[in-house]
């Protein structure tokens, strides 16, 4: 199968570059909690944020991304309401949408999937996560504990399923119980969304054998993800199910390796000292197995933006430069290219693709990086990596 | 006082006659038979579907002066939040008056939704939570509370909203709902609570509205019939402390001349396979009870002319309804006329009233 590649809406921020966190667009950025740009925040002239969103969702299809996953955290706003808003005034761009199976009834949450499929002609797809625990947990408003969510999950799953073309479908689980449940036409006529799944733990993989079309990994170092992706293969194999693997990275790509580089030294010359030591500290502790692992990979002396080069063409501090995960991609258009297609050769099979500014750079990516990506044409064989 | 008018979203269908429940504008499937003949080219393909039609009537109520639309928790039909957000960007001031139930999940979760909704709207998002169908229906929607919870539950699910919407942090720990130092920071914090709109009989559901709605929204009765309860839950909610707003949901059915209005109300019955005539359906002046409620939800519906609705409109003002959540079919057409004909009379005699009470 050909590769899928997505970018991402930035829902928690958005400076206007890598360099420093000011300027921003949004009316938000994490440790700033000041509303500096009235048209961009709802003021009296009616724009909001959304507007700004948007423009790179079409930015995004425009120059041929699938779509965008929108992030969901305690501080943005909520992923199935910008994909709604957004349904009519886009043509191709596929709405990833981030949410925990625990904050909705399952089949309130088929009926509002069907009905965006219908607003979107089929463009919506889940990213499912089931929550890193701790007080974040309780803070949603959720009390279960972290091995229960996953079978609560699980048992989410079955129901959207269940449900989906129309039943009557009755389950009796731990957690969610239904009745002579369907959807009604027309709605039961949809396809079914592509379900992306998030979560290292054992638990999370039992789950997601069940049920996920794709297994998301943040961006790790080359061998351990292909470690990972090999293991939720046979994991998922021995359960009977195929399951393809999907990399988050953030990437900065220029015309040549040492603009890219440059780039970063000015946003790391620039990062507040009191942020990188609570970066090289080991930070605040969750239930996210997932979290851990980043960690693991990061050196724990840093007095350059070279010491977080942990492999030629990887970074490890993009969270130092604004919200989101830490590994990404630093390279010239070639070289960032080569590093998706090696992704590809480890297991990779989509990619969501992320920059600052995501406007401005979803066109750069698109045009200058996507077309030298080899990816894997249609029809050849699915390479295991060896070694 | 301020009146508002809204103007109910048909989502499980609307056509031209009395059987609209079944027609969907808009809507293509594998099973319904091509529209046009074979002679005939059809340029539509599966370009658009019923969503596409309240798009429209979102629009004509927006052009044609509506305060609001309600978009209905219909079972039957697509799911409110997300018709509310596709319609949202294509209306400027028109309240999002959005109906659900509160066995829909996570109430801090609905909350932080309704935070972006308010963000990307300017507050234009409104709450209307009903209690749901019977038992057997809940279950076949996942919801298996009891009857005597659907109240109380309602009543948690404001509480944790409006805590996590106001204050942070915010504790609560309910037999239904749960947070732990929640509330909304950043660019979520200090946005507006969506307004409360809540309905029911009872006395237990009036002393809910009393002590949690915004607005009441009445069934639709005789005037004389509703002041009661006006005052009564007005009395309810001066206990607590609080004073309420009071709507009305009701259909209305008006042309230019009243033998217009009840020909096509006769005509409508007809369609709809009732026998007209075998029972008086009216029960106050112009009212017409049981009309459209199988198509509508509304208990009654006013028919008349023109100025005949205006007037009983008006009188429903006096009497302390602000809110009037209006309905006609077909729902399209009938936003215009009713916006162009009615509206601007009704608005215009409360004025002068209160211009004289001045």
């Amino acid at each position: 199968m050909t590769i899928d590649i997505f970018w991402r809406i930035p829902t928690h921020g958005e400076p206007s570059s890598h360099r420093s966190r000011k300027p921003w667009r949004g009316d938000w950025f994490p440790g700033n909690d000041n509303l500096t740009k009235p048209g961009l925040s709802g003021g009296e002239d009616g724009t909001s944020y959304i507007d700004y969103l948007a423009e790179i969702a079409r930015a995004a299809e425009i120059s041929g991304f699938q779509g965008g996953l929108i992030p969901s955290f305690p501080s943005t706003d909520e992923p199935w309401v910008i994909s709604a808003f957004l349904a009519r005034e886009t043509k191709t761009f596929r709405f990833m949408i981030p949410f925990q199976p625990g904050f909705l009834n399952p089949v309130v949450a088929a009926r509002k999937t069907a009905s965006l499929q219908r607003a979107t002609g089929g463009r919506a797809l889940y990213n499912i996560i089931t929550g890193g625990g701790g007080p974040q947990q309780l803070w949603w408003g959720d009390s279960v504990a972290h091995d229960d969510r996953y079978a609560r999950t699980t048992e989410f799953l079955d129901v959207v399923r269940g449900v989906w073309n129309g039943g009557p479908f009755s389950y009796q689980g731990k957690f969610y119980q239904v009745e002579d449940a369907g959807l009604p036409d027309p709605l039961s006529a949809e396809e079914f969304p592509e379900i992306y799944f998030s979560g290292s733990s054992d638990a999370a993989l039992a789950s997601a054998s069940k049920h996920a079309d794709y297994y998301l990994s943040w961006l790790e170092p080359f061998d351990a993800l292909r470690d990972k992706f090999n293991r939720v293969k046979e994991r998922t194999d021995v359960l009977g199910r195929k399951i393809q693997c999907a990399v988050r990275v953030d990437i900065v790509a220029r015309p040549t390796e040492e603009e890219a580089w440059e780039e970063i030294r000015r946003g790391f010359d620039n990062i507040d000292p009191a942020a990188l030591a609570r970066f090289q500290g080991t930070g605040e502790r969750s239930e996210s197995v997932g979290a851990a692992r980043q960690r693991d990979f990061r050196p724990t002396t840093i007095n350059s933006y070279k010491d977080l080069i942990i492999e030629p063409n990887v970074w490890s501090g993009f969270s130092l430069l604004r919200g989101g995960q830490t590994q990404g991609i630093v390279g010239s258009y070639e070289q960032v290219a080569e590093q998706l297609d090696d992704l590809v050769r480890l297991g990779a099979d989509a990619f969501i693709l992320a920059s600052t500014p995501h406007l401005e750079e979803a066109y750069r990516v698109g045009e200058e990086v996507l077309p030298l990506v080899r990816g894997r044409p249609s029809g050849s064989a699915v390479l295991r990596a060896v070694g | 006082m301020t009146i508002e008018f809204i103007w109910q979203l048909p989502t499980s269908g609307d056509g031209r006659y009395g059987d609209a429940g079944q027609t969907r504008r808009g809507e293509r499937t594998a099973s319904s038979r091509p529209p046009f003949t074979e002679g005939v080219s059809d340029p539509r393909g599966d370009r658009f579907n019923f969503l596409d039609h309240l798009h429209q009537i979102a629009r004509a109520a927006d052009l044609a002066g509506f305060d609001g639309i309600q978009i209905q928790n219909d079972l039957e039909g697509d799911e409110s939040w997300i018709v509310a957000g596709y319609l949202a960007r294509s209306s400027r001031r028109l309240k999002l008056l959005t109906e659900f139930e509160a066995s829909r999940g996570s109430a801090v979760y609905a909350a932080k939704n309704a935070v972006s909704f308010q963000r990307f709207t300017g507050g234009r998002f409104a709450w209307q939570i009903s209690q749901g169908g019977d038992a057997a229906l809940r279950r076949r929607h996942g919801d298996y509370a009891a009857d005597s919870e659907r109240l109380p539950r309602i009543g948690e699910f404001v509480e944790v909203a409006r805590g996590v919407l106001t204050q942070s942090p915010f504790s609560f720990k309910g037999q239904f709902f749960e947070v732990l130092d929640g509330g909304f920071n950043g660019p979520l914090a200090n946005h507006p609570v969506p307004l409360i709109y809540l309905s029911g009989n009872t006395p237990e559901a009036l002393r809910l509205s009393a002590r949690s709605a915004d607005v009441h929204i009445l069934d639709a009765a005789p005037a004389e019939e509703l002041k009661a309860s006006v005052a009564t839950l007005q009395g309810l909610a001066a206990v607590q402390g609080r004073r309420i707003a009071f709507g009305l949901r009701i259909d209305v059915l008006a042309r230019e001349t009243e033998d217009e209005a009840v020909h096509d109300a006769q005509r409508f019955l007809a369609q709809s396979g009732r026998a007209v005539g075998s029972t008086d359906p009216v029960v106050g002046p112009n009212l017409w009870a049981g009309f459209a409620t199988a198509q509508t939800g509304a208990a009654a519906s006013l028919v008349g002319s023109y100025g005949q609705v205006a007037e009983r409109l008006t009188k429903y003002a006096d009497i302390g309804i602000s809110s009037f959540v209006l309905a006609a079919i077909p729902h399209f057409e009938e936003a215009y006329r009713i916006g162009e004909q009615v509206l601007p009379v009704v608005r215009s005699r409360i004025a002068t009233q209160l211009s004289k009470a001045a």
